[in-house]
């Protein structure tokens, strides 16, 4: 099976701001990062703040260059692709970001934020049929179709998540980029999101880029997990090795910091208070 | 029985919002032992911040007020002091850390400067402030306290900060350290790091905490009791073993059963369907009533009283009929 996405030597600089006359080595945000993520699976991107995972989802996204290295997705790169072929690229590649506030535009009803990539990317033969798979979308997340004529401000942050989850569907999309999906939502709403997600998959047979620092999430959703520190992926591997036989120290520390949700089974002790200060 | 040092009885607490009186806490009522640990749980909205907010008299102004309860600190009510008497108390008895540590420190002083003046708020000279306050950032955990004592806040990172803050809410060795999501803006390593020198604190000093967070792991990891709030209202009370190994109230149930984890893999998570009743508008009956699977007629008949079962509180018409129904499954 070939991969829908294959990441190869990722690498990112950003230039440091220096003086005028002083000039300061780039800061590397990203080295040197591969990984494939296959059809129907579901690949998580685990980090903590600053180790790079943003970055490398926004240039799987193509909406950042990398400095050198390549994203292919169904084979081909996303960097030097014709602007007409682009379009149509653009269109299996679908994302989700963390903040439903800030990721719907607060001008547009629900139903223009769904129809507008369908008028884009020409899905639907008039209005009334891009309107008919607007209300299938809202029924897909679990949304009433009264929904459509409201704006974002309306919403609650689950089902502004799930409108931002529809918008991404509209365009039938193969790919989605997830970033920290569930990362501003109460639990009770986040396994509404997850349940949502896994069922799409199911249905669809979606793969996902799933980029979090929550590693409960992962345990439940992922297939594969690569591990990133300081921009690097210091490990990877299917989701039982990783949580069962982590193999590098900075995973084995993550995985020792979860909180147990078993009062028996506390992990945190006084050793680790000043051990990584 | 132990003597608690904060009694909390039957507190309301209203804001006054655009669409009305919201009841954002509607009777809660706990205690908390010297050197113990209780955790107000709940998702967001149901008050658990307001109820701290309450206890050390900080509710944002002009719209939050104490309408009634008690609050008492070692058997006296810090309801009935004025506030240039409350303000003695904080700081002193009753210390609290925030979720973001940026907000809560003065970004033109110097971390030492903020540290020293918690120290000096309640008497001592300025020399042994200063001397004070690097002993503290010492003690919690801060490497180069010399060094950091002359740094301002933005140059330090966000667990740096909180390491700060701890510092500043120890100065005058609290009785009392209210604790209102100290960990939710960090890192899971560095949460990690930051709730293991809450508990060694703790242990040295003998504090009392009262954690307040959404998180159920860190309920699970730090806490000795544990009160779940839902809507304004605490829904069941008790032992953190109680709570989590037999929760009792649907609501509780529920919320851990969301939780996702290796075991749940495959297969979907518990879901809560509807929202949260407006706190402007309590319902008659029990609040999680509309959402709840286990409802029947009666629950939206009056409010439910907290039945004592077992270790726990539980504030459920329906618990023993629950617990009987998965006896004999």
């Amino acid at each position: 099976m070939s991969p829908v996405l294959k990441v190869e030597n990722l690498r990112k600089e950003f230039r440091a701001r220096g003086g005028l006359l002083k000039s300061s080595p780039p800061h590397v945000a990203v080295h040197d990062v591969s990984f494939e993520v296959e059809q129907g699976q579901t690949l998580a991107l685990v980090g903590e703040s600053g180790s790079g995972k943003s970055t490398v989802a926004l240039m799987a996204l193509g909406l950042l260059q990398p400095t050198s290295g390549r994203v292919l997705f169904q084979g081909r790169s996303l960097i030097s692709i014709r602007w007409r072929e682009r379009l149509a690229l653009r269109r299996n590649i679908q994302v989700v970001f963390q903040d439903p506030y800030g990721s719907l535009n607060a001008r547009m009803t629900v139903r223009e934020t769904l129809t507008e990539g369908m008028i884009i990317h020409g899905i639907g033969a008039s209005a009334t049929d891009r309107d008919a798979r607007a209300r299938e979308l809202l029924a897909d997340v679990n949304m009433p179709a009264e929904a459509l004529d409201r704006y974002p401000h309306e919403f609650s942050g689950g089902q502004r998540q799930r409108v931002a989850i529809a918008r991404a569907l509209s365009v039938e999309p193969t790919f989605m980029v997830l970033d920290e999906p569930t990362s501003a939502l109460d639990v009770s709403v986040q396994s509404q999101v997850l349940n949502l997600l896994r069922k799409l998959q199911r249905e669809h047979g979606l793969s996902f880029l799933f980029i979090t620092h929550n590693l409960a999430v992962v345990e439940y959703m992922a297939d594969f997990v690569c591990v990133m520190k300081e921009g690097r992926i210091v490990e990877r591997g299917n989701v039982e090795k990783i949580f069962d036989a982590p193999a590098h120290e900075y995973t084995r520390r993550l995985l020792r910091s979860i909180p147990s949700t078993d009062p028996d089974a506390r992990r945190l002790d006084s050793r680790i208070a000043r051990s990584w200060s | 029985m132990i003597e608690p040092v904060l009694d909390v009885r039957d507190l309301r607490t209203y804001l006054k919002t655009p669409r009305g009186t919201a009841w954002a806490v509607d009777g809660v009522s706990f205690t908390l032992a010297s050197g113990k640990t209780r955790a107000l749980v709940g998702e967001s909205g149901c008050g658990k911040s307001m109820v701290a907010l309450s206890i050390v008299q900080l509710l944002p102004e002009p719209a939050g007020f104490v309408d009634s309860g008690q609050v008492l600190l070692e058997g006296n009510d810090l309801l009935d002091l004025t506030w240039n008497e409350m303000r003695a108390h904080r700081g002193r008895d009753l210390a609290m850390i925030f979720q973001e540590p940026m907000t809560s420190l003065n970004p033109v002083f110097t971390i030492g400067n903020q540290v020293a003046e918690a120290v000096a708020a309640h008497g001592g000279s300025k020399s042994h402030a200063r001397r004070r306050a690097l002993e503290l950032l010492e003690r919690v955990g801060i490497e180069a306290p010399e060094r950091v004592h002359g740094q301002y806040p933005h140059e330090l990172s966000g667990g740096m900060r909180q390491r700060a803050m701890i510092a500043m809410a120890l100065a005058n060795r609290p009785k009392v350290l209210i604790a209102d999501e100290p960990t939710t803006a960090l890192d899971v390593t560095v949460q990690a790091q930051i709730l293991a020198l809450i508990r060694e604190i703790q242990d040295e000093m003998g504090m009392a905490v009262l954690l307040i967070t959404h998180d159920l792991g860190v309920v699970a990891e730090m806490a000795d009791d544990v009160s779940v709030m839902y809507a304004g209202h605490v829904v069941e009370s008790g032992p953190v073993r109680a709570i989590f190994h037999h929760p009792q109230h649907p609501y509780t149930r529920d919320l851990l059963e969301s939780l996702p984890s290796r075991q749940s893999r495959g297969r979907d998570l518990a879901v809560i369907e509807g929202v949260v009743p407006g706190a402007t508008d309590w319902p008659t009956g029990c609040r999680y009533a509309s959402r709840c699977r286990f409802r029947v007629d009666a629950c939206e008949a009056s409010g439910p009283p907290m039945i004592a079962r077992d270790a726990a509180e539980v504030r459920c018409i329906r618990v023993d009929a629950i617990a009987q129904s998965e006896a004999t499954r």
